[in-house]
């Protein structure tokens, strides 16, 4: 009866009216009852402050004046395209996307593939790998800018210890600075892409790979024809996930290195940050940010359309 | 079943630990989860004090910290030292923006006057500050007129402290440099300063002198900024709107740093510790910084002196400095009774200049400065004569010490130094970035 | 699994001959040590910031990089405990994570139900605004957030940070997802009975809901309690401060007192490592879930 009139609600009406309408209307309330917490939370909260930040970054708001400021138009919108402060954070939020992208997903992939083939302890290696990705940022930075401290720190000692006699200077050296803080985010975060994979290669079944080998296909080539075709759709989710969390980097480019040496290395969500809270600049730092976001909402847009034509094909 | 049975236990063990841990949490920091629930304001009778003072500076504020503590012990002092440069005047902004700010806090007085346009500090009344003893003439008068901005007082200084030199006396005694006293010949001229960084560099057999260069814009510019000054230059009028850089009178300082370089008297690359150790290790006669690393040299034992920066290019004197300050950020639920807890924590700290002075500034508080007592502390008080004769940085919304302006500055001059740019380079590169800036409207 | 598969290669091999199961050993021995070394690199630093941490300065001063060290002691962290900040910053972060976990679950749940199971108008347009904002990274929205709780005097309070983590869309979109998998027949045959539909909400789907509760719980609790950026803007008073921003803070404080900031570290990163070791199946579980997914 009830499965009847819930068919009516989106076809024809059929049911007598009064006992539909009091049914629908009851789950409408419901519904909406049920829906309307997240909902408040969501316009104030998300969805107010987008529309906000767009509205913001047309004036020259101020960071301790309340209200909007002097209309500014579009001039908070060409001082950023034509700010190479900007377009270099830019860049360096992309250089660190593309530092650490690639080791972050091929790395994972290996260690993960290795793990996989262990018939035990492969708890060990899940806790050694994914125990840094649990620890706060600055936790991380902390241990990490001592281990760069130069001469004292456990890295150059190591390698004065193997003859390289001037090692680089991590964090001080702008050719330098960005690949130390990459090498740290991977340490940091490659726990997570490696239970991802190894979620994905659990999904493998056994069977293929022995069918392979009573084929007589090597390792190499299971390697290369069953598994790693078969965890393209991991593959994908990694490669996004990846690249969106990157472009979103901040805490340890500012914890480690504060955007030096000579903002060498500072990504644009710091620029936002000094812009809009060390100048006060909350207009100009809406529009940078909206900037910012178009770029993130290209990335996203692109991985969603492009995950979606395997479906459409199959 | 099993694993069921050992999951629920687990996770019993954690509810009750967490509960237990929770509980002792909560009764011992009742007042900061108040705070965070309800907002409301700190218990009474504590004083919130921020400053960014580390290294030597800070064991000493630490020293004075406790004196007062003894003096005071109905009064709980929570002090925090957070990092030097931009992001502690974020910190102090941004707590004052969030309603919860220190009751006070040290600021150099080029960014006093830049908080105080913003609107986050209180302004303070000199009738009230009167009963302290925290007037106008206790003050050196460079100091307490930076102190005002727009006319009205937002700050009390503590101390100034300028662009000094620092020399080895060892090494100044045998390139001939010392009179019979013991006291360095006279260095008011750019041949003279030359000459006698020559005759450093032969006895060192390395450098002439030190001054930091690497990711170190601050020390650059208060070392052009100082010789800039004396050929009477400035570079902002207008609250930051209108460059007035002189391109001649630039020219001039980084021609005179570029040769410093190429004849090797001066390193062409070296960090901030890495200068230190240069001047320690005698492979440098002299060191070019603010005042307070005496209490490094004090420690390692290096046979040196202090002095005021020479007038290199003669003229009037002018040397490049800053203060400390104590702030009062705004907060409109402090009451009256921590107004007065905040000037007789002022009074106290300002009653320990001399532990002050030893780190090397030079105190404001004149009752102290004009004292035999202070005369006695050597080198300290060798420049105590340049304190009315400093030069601030221009007012500016984006100047001030460890500000844009500094390192849009240093960076061009640190190049110099570093022979990566002739100064005639350098200078357009200040200008280009200067006009940024001084076409932007301010935002305070 | 694998296992089982290996004897019955083997008998094969034997069949066939030695040589591949020669080379399937030193693979499996090439891909062990591989795995061992990486292991080792990856467990050095937090082994070296625990070892630092409890050297006394002194020590560290003379011999920085030597791992033994013949005077052990807890003085790092009876200093830090002693300042009182460290369990004031546990309590912020414990209460901030835990309450927006709360939130986060029950809000999102109740949303994801209706959307799921009532058939209530317009509920396609609000999934697809939820899915919408997905798109929106919540750092581009520090700016004009900051301006919001700070006209709404909000700042230094818990409620900053909890209030903008309670809507989540990816929790929204986990529990739709987990509803549609419970039969819309339970829903309907308790519809039958007259029960209403919080009853069915709260007494039938969300009991056989807690795989995606406890992910979301999860999630929303590491994601608060690591939060850097917001709290840093927002938190700004040291008795309200989580625990990563007074972190960040301490370095300046102690200098070159690297036992000290050791410890700092160490006490930090332990309170998740400790959450993780309780609930490593149910937080790898969710990953993989929703990563499937």
């Amino acid at each position: 009866m009830s499965t009847q009139t819930v068919t009516v609600d989106t076809g024809t009406r059929v049911r007598p009216a009064t006992t539909g309408r009091r049914k629908r209307r009851g789950e409408n309330r419901a519904g909406w009852g049920l829906a309307t917490p997240f909902l408040v939370f969501y316009v104030l909260f998300l969805i107010g402050p987008t529309v906000y930040g767009i509205v913001m970054s047309f004036f020259n708001s101020s960071l301790q004046h309340s209200g909007l400021g002097g209309f500014a138009g579009p001039d908070n919108y060409t001082e950023a395209l034509t700010s190479s402060d900007f377009w270099q954070s830019m860049w360096h939020t992309v250089l660190f996307t593309l530092l650490t992208t690639p080791p972050l997903v091929a790395l994972a992939l290996m260690l993960a593939i290795f793990t996989d083939r262990l018939s035990r302890g492969r708890w060990f290696y899940r806790l050694v790998f994914f125990a840094p990705y649990v620890i706060p940022s600055a936790a991380m930075a902390l241990i990490w800018v001592w281990l760069y401290t130069p001469e004292i720190g456990l890295w150059d000692k190591w390698l004065t210890a193997i003859g390289i006699s001037s090692p680089p200077n991590w964090l001080a050296d702008p050719n330098w600075a960005m690949i130390s803080v990459a090498l740290a985010t991977v340490w940091w975060t490659l726990g997570f892409n490696f239970v991802l994979y190894l979620a994905g290669l659990q999904e493998i079944p056994r069977e293929l790979y022995e069918a392979a080998s009573v084929d007589g296909a090597s390792r190499w080539h299971q390697l290369r024809r069953i598994t790693i075709p078969l965890l393209n759709r991991t593959t994908a989710l990694v490669l996004v996930l990846q690249i969106i969390a990157s472009l979103k980097i901040f805490d340890q480019i500012f914890l480690m290195t504060s955007g030096g040496p000579n903002y060498s290395t500072r990504p644009l969500l710091e620029y936002v940050y000094d812009i809009g809270f060390t100048d006060f600049r909350t207009g100009y730092a809406a529009a940078a940010s909206m900037l910012y976001f178009l770029v993130i909402l290209a990335v996203s847009l692109v991985w969603f359309f492009a995950s979606r034509r395997p479906q459409r094909g199959a | 079943m099993a694993a069921e049975g050992y999951a629920l236990s687990r996770r019993s063990l954690l509810r009750g630990a967490g509960l237990i841990g929770l509980g002792g949490l909560v009764s011992g920091c009742g007042s900061a989860f108040a705070s965070g629930v309800a907002g409301t304001g700190p218990p009474p009778n504590t004083l919130s004090y921020w400053n960014l003072l580390g290294g030597g500076d800070g064991t000493r504020m630490q020293a004075m910290q406790d004196a007062y503590q003894k003096q005071h012990p109905n009064v709980a002092l929570d002090a925090v030292v957070l990092a030097w440069g931009n992001p502690y005047y974020t910190k102090v902004s941004l707590a004052t923006l969030g309603q919860r700010p220190p009751d006070v806090a040290i600021s150099h007085l080029t960014r006093a006057s830049i908080l105080a346009q913003a609107g986050l500090l209180e302004p303070l009344n000199e009738n009230e500050l009167t009963p302290y003893g925290l007037t106008g003439d206790h003050f050196t008068p460079t100091a307490w007129n930076m102190a005002h901005t727009n006319g009205t007082l937002y700050a009390i200084p503590l101390d100034t402290h300028p662009l000094v030199m620092y020399y080895n006396t060892d090494i100044c005694k045998k390139a001939g440099l010392l009179g019979k006293d013991g006291s360095l010949k006279n260095l008011d001229d750019p041949a003279a300063l030359t000459d006698a960084l020559t005759a450093a560099k032969k006895v060192t057999g390395a450098y002439g002198g030190v001054v930091s260069i690497n990711n170190d814009t601050a020390t650059q510019w208060r070392f052009f900024s100082t010789l800039y000054y004396q050929l009477g230059g400035s570079v902002l009028e207008d609250d930051g709107k209108t460059i007035v850089l002189d391109d001649a009178k630039a020219e001039k300082v980084l021609s005179l740093i570029q040769n410093l370089v190429k004849q090797g008297l001066i390193p062409t690359s070296v960090d901030y510790p890495g200068a230190i150790t240069t001047f320690v290790t005698g492979k440098a006669g002299f060191y070019f910084e603010g005042d307070w690393e005496i209490t490094t040299y004090e420690t390692a034992k290096t046979p040196f002196s202090m002095t005021a920066f020479p007038n290199v290019f003669g003229g009037r004197y002018a040397v490049q400095a800053d203060s400390h300050s104590f702030v009062l950020p705004k907060d409109p639920s402090r009451t009256d009774a921590t107004r007065k807890q905040i000037f007789v924590f002022i009074r106290s700290l300002l009653g320990q200049s001399s532990t002050w002075a030893q780190g090397g500034h030079i105190p404001a508080w004149l009752p102290f400065q004009k004292s035999a007592a202070y005369d006695k502390l050597k080198p300290a008080s060798n420049y105590k004569h340049v304190a009315n004769y400093v030069r601030y940085d221009d007012r500016a919304w984006y100047s001030g010490s460890g500000s844009d302006f500094e390192n849009i500055m240093g960076f061009a001059i640190g190049a110099v130094s570093a022979g990566q740019m002739a100064p005639v380079a350098a200078i357009a590169d200040m200008r280009s970035k200067l006009v940024q800036y001084a076409n932007t409207p301010s935002p305070v | 699994m694998s296992t089982i598969a290996v004897p019955r290669r083997r008998a094969q091999v034997r069949a066939e001959g030695r040589t591949i199961d020669w080379r399937a050993r030193y693979f499996n021995w090439f891909c062990g040590s591989v795995l061992l070394v990486f292991a080792a690199i990856w467990v050095i630093p937090l082994l070296w910031a625990v070892d630092t941490s409890l050297k006394p300065d002194a020590v560290i001063a003379a011999h920085p990089t030597d791992w033994w060290s013949g005077s052990w002691t807890f003085h790092a962290y009876t200093e830090l405990f002693s300042i009182g900040n460290i369990q004031t910053w546990y309590l912020n972060s414990f209460v901030i994570a835990t309450l927006s976990a709360v939130f986060a679950v029950v809000a999102c749940s109740m949303a994801a139900f209706a959307i799921a199971r009532t058939q209530f108008t317009g509920r396609r347009i609000i999934y697809g605004l939820i899915a919408a904002g997905l798109l929106i990274p919540p750092q581009v929205l520090i700016v004009p957030q900051f301006q919001e709780f700070n006209a709404a005097h909000l700042l230094n309070t818990y409620w900053v940070q909890v209030l903008p983590a309670v809507a989540v869309p990816i929790a929204v979109i986990i529990f739709v997802a987990f509803f549609t998998g419970i039969p819309a027949s339970l829903a309907e045959a308790a519809r039958v009975d007259g029960a209403s539909w919080w009853h069915i909400y709260r007494r039938i789907y969300m009991p056989l809901s807690k795989p995606a509760i406890s992910a979301v719980f999860i999630f929303t609790f590491v994601w608060k309690w690591n939060d850097f950026l917001w709290p840093l803007l927002t938190l700004t008073n040291t008795r309200i401060m989580t625990l990563p921003v007074g972190l960040s803070q301490v370095s300046s404080a102690f200098g070159i007192q690297y036992a000290e900031i050791m410890a700092s570290a160490v006490l930090g990163a332990l309170p998740l490592i400790l959450v993780f070791l309780l609930f490593q199946r149910q937080i790898v579980e969710g990953i993989a879930t929703t990563g499937i997914k």
